[in-house]
């Protein structure tokens, strides 16, 4: 997670407008998500990485590493849905015991990849987005969409302190661990019961703090900041117009039909 | 009588949990001066300086601002912290936005500035604190003198009269605590008026104009750097060490060594010269 926050503040597409490449991986995502076609999720699956490693230069052994955290999860998903006992009947290819058959009827397996390939193709978008556009970006974003206040300051303060308690959690994991706190099962068990105790503790007293301070720079319940300006460039919003064409191209081709429409 | 820009009568105050942290303090920030507080943990000093902007109101005394008596409501409250900005001791607790360049922005933006006008404190204050570099950088990627900068541009971008610092030089290596102090005599040259707390007795020594000595709640003494820290038993009250050139000069002239009528020297090349002339 903190590998992708260092990517987001210095990857090639940083200077990009905010707004484009969220309107980029969004529209993306939707395709992938509203067509049951296999074409587009692949398509889109080779598309967010060459953006991803060309694009932003992001090295492609971390990008496959990113990628494998929810593949692990969407390949036992993808198993499940995949692998169905039945009870005689159908072609399933598996092994009979007795009445029951455990095993893949093609049908199921191709519902699998549909699914796993679906997942990859949105999950690959979202991370397009958190590799090239750091977070504070993302809220500025939302702002603009009117996203209401309350959401956005929640957002922003979590998301800056949440390095804070992470630096506070890892001060008191060393102090405990150098005296023994984690030498075996029983002492880890106590040791991180108290470690999240005092990172609550901790975290009640500093909000205190952190409010004292917003109070003494005349806060009185916005926390208004100045956003930053990107310039919109009309070469990348092209280009994203293109591309989806592209993309919405291939997928009707591909023999895609929205949802809703008629199932093959 | 020297016009007092801040300045406390008997002001009492207890905690919620029942500690009283200020019992009967009395002092006055002279205007455009350098001001250190020292004193022990726990002496008040932190709680004294959160009176200054109304974030603490005195059981009972008065605070002045200017010479004015401090009033509660929302639009004094305002006015007030406008004029008397705090740099909190723990960056990481002051600093509330993860964009460096937002954070400074917060300050001027809440006092009622268009756009333009934010920009260009926001610009200025990073310049003054030589962190213009970090304006696109995360506040969570920085170190811990950077933060410390950025909490001080924090206040700098409102423009107060008057500067507290609670304890700026605490964790800060050297090379950045010399910055802070040269960043506090640039400040103080301009006509705003700086009062830190320390325990470095040194540093109090030499950067300060006046200093306050706290002890349990209480103002134990007063006076110029050279009258406090000669004063042995104000300094053993509060537990303080006597800064190196005192101590060092008051024992050359025990021995001889310096001229009895000699001025005590606020620095080193101060106290080599003070040698080289005997």
């Amino acid at each position: 997670m903190f590998n992708i926050d260092c990517y987001a503040y210095s990857n090639k597409l940083r200077s990009c407008h905010p707004g484009e490449k969220f309107v980029f991986a969004f529209l993306t995502m939707a395709i992938c998500l509203a067509f049951p076609s296999r074409t587009a999720s692949l398509a889109v699956i080779v598309l967010m990485a060459g953006a991803a490693i060309l694009g932003a230069g992001i090295p492609w052994r971390v990008y496959i590493k990113l990628m494998s955290v929810p593949l692990s999860f969407l390949l036992a998903g993808a198993a499940a849905i995949a692998v169905s006992v039945s009870r005689g009947g159908g072609p399933v290819y598996g092994i009979t015991i007795g009445v029951f058959t455990l095993g893949v009827s093609p049908r199921d397996f191709s519902t699998a990849a549909d699914v796993l390939f679906k997942s990859l193709g949105s999950v690959s978008c979202l991370y397009f987005l958190s590799l090239t556009t750091p977070v504070t970006e993302i809220i500025s974003v939302l702002k603009k969409m009117r996203i209401p206040a309350l959401f956005i300051e929640l957002m922003s303060l979590v998301y800056r302190f949440i390095f804070v308690m992470m630096e506070t959690a890892s001060r008191i994991y060393v102090a405990q661990s150098s005296r023994w706190g984690y030498a075996s099962f029983k002492t880890s068990y106590r040791s991180l019961s108290r470690l999240l105790s005092a990172v609550f503790l901790r975290s009640y007293y500093r909000s205190q703090m952190t409010y004292t301070a917003l109070v003494s720079r005349c806060y009185t319940g916005e926390l208004n900041v100045i956003e930053p300006r990107y310039a919109a460039s009309v070469k990348n919003i092209m280009l994203i117009v293109l591309i989806e064409i592209l993309l919405l191209a291939l997928t009707l081709y591909g023999g895609g039909v929205p949802v809703g429409g008629i199932h093959s | 009588m020297a016009e007092f820009i801040l300045e406390a009568r008997d002001v009492f105050f207890d905690y919620p949990d029942g500690t009283s942290a200020l019992k009967g303090v009395s002092l006055g920030i002279e205007k455009g001066k350098k001001v250190a507080v020292l004193g022990p943990n726990g002496a008040g000093k932190s709680t004294l300086f959160l009176h200054f902007n109304g974030v603490y109101r005195p059981k009972s005394g008065k605070v002045f601002f200017s010479g004015s008596e401090v009033r509660y409501n929302h639009s004094s409250m305002m006015a007030l912290r406008k004029n008397v900005g705090i740099v909190f001791q723990d960056p990481d607790a002051q600093l509330f936005s993860a964009s460096v360049y937002q954070e400074i922005s917060f300050g001027p933006l809440n006092l009622g500035l268009n756009e333009e006008q934010v920009k260009e404190r926001v610009n200025r204050a990073m310049a003054a604190t030589g962190i213009t570099e970090l304006g696109e950088k995360p506040t969570h990627l920085l170190s811990y003198g950077e933060k410390k900068l950025v909490s001080i541009a924090d206040i700098l971008a409102m423009e107060p009269s008057v500067i507290i610092c609670d304890e700026p030089a605490a964790w800060l290596d050297p090379g950045h605590t010399a910055r802070v102090l040269e960043l506090f005599d640039r400040i103080n040259r301009n006509g705003t008026t700086v009062v830190m707390s320390t325990h470095d007795v040194d540093m109090a020594y030499s950067w300060s104009e006046y200093v306050y000595v706290m002890h349990g709640g209480k103002i134990a003494g007063e006076g110029t750097p050279q009258a406090v820290f000669q004063d042995d038993g104000l300094l053993k009250l509060a537990g303080l060490q006597k800064p190196l050139l005192v101590d060092l000069s008051e024992h050359m002239r025990r021995k001889g060594l310096l001229a009895e009528n000699s001025g005590l020297p606020r620095s080193r090349s101060e106290f080599l010269q003070l040698l080289d002339s005997r």
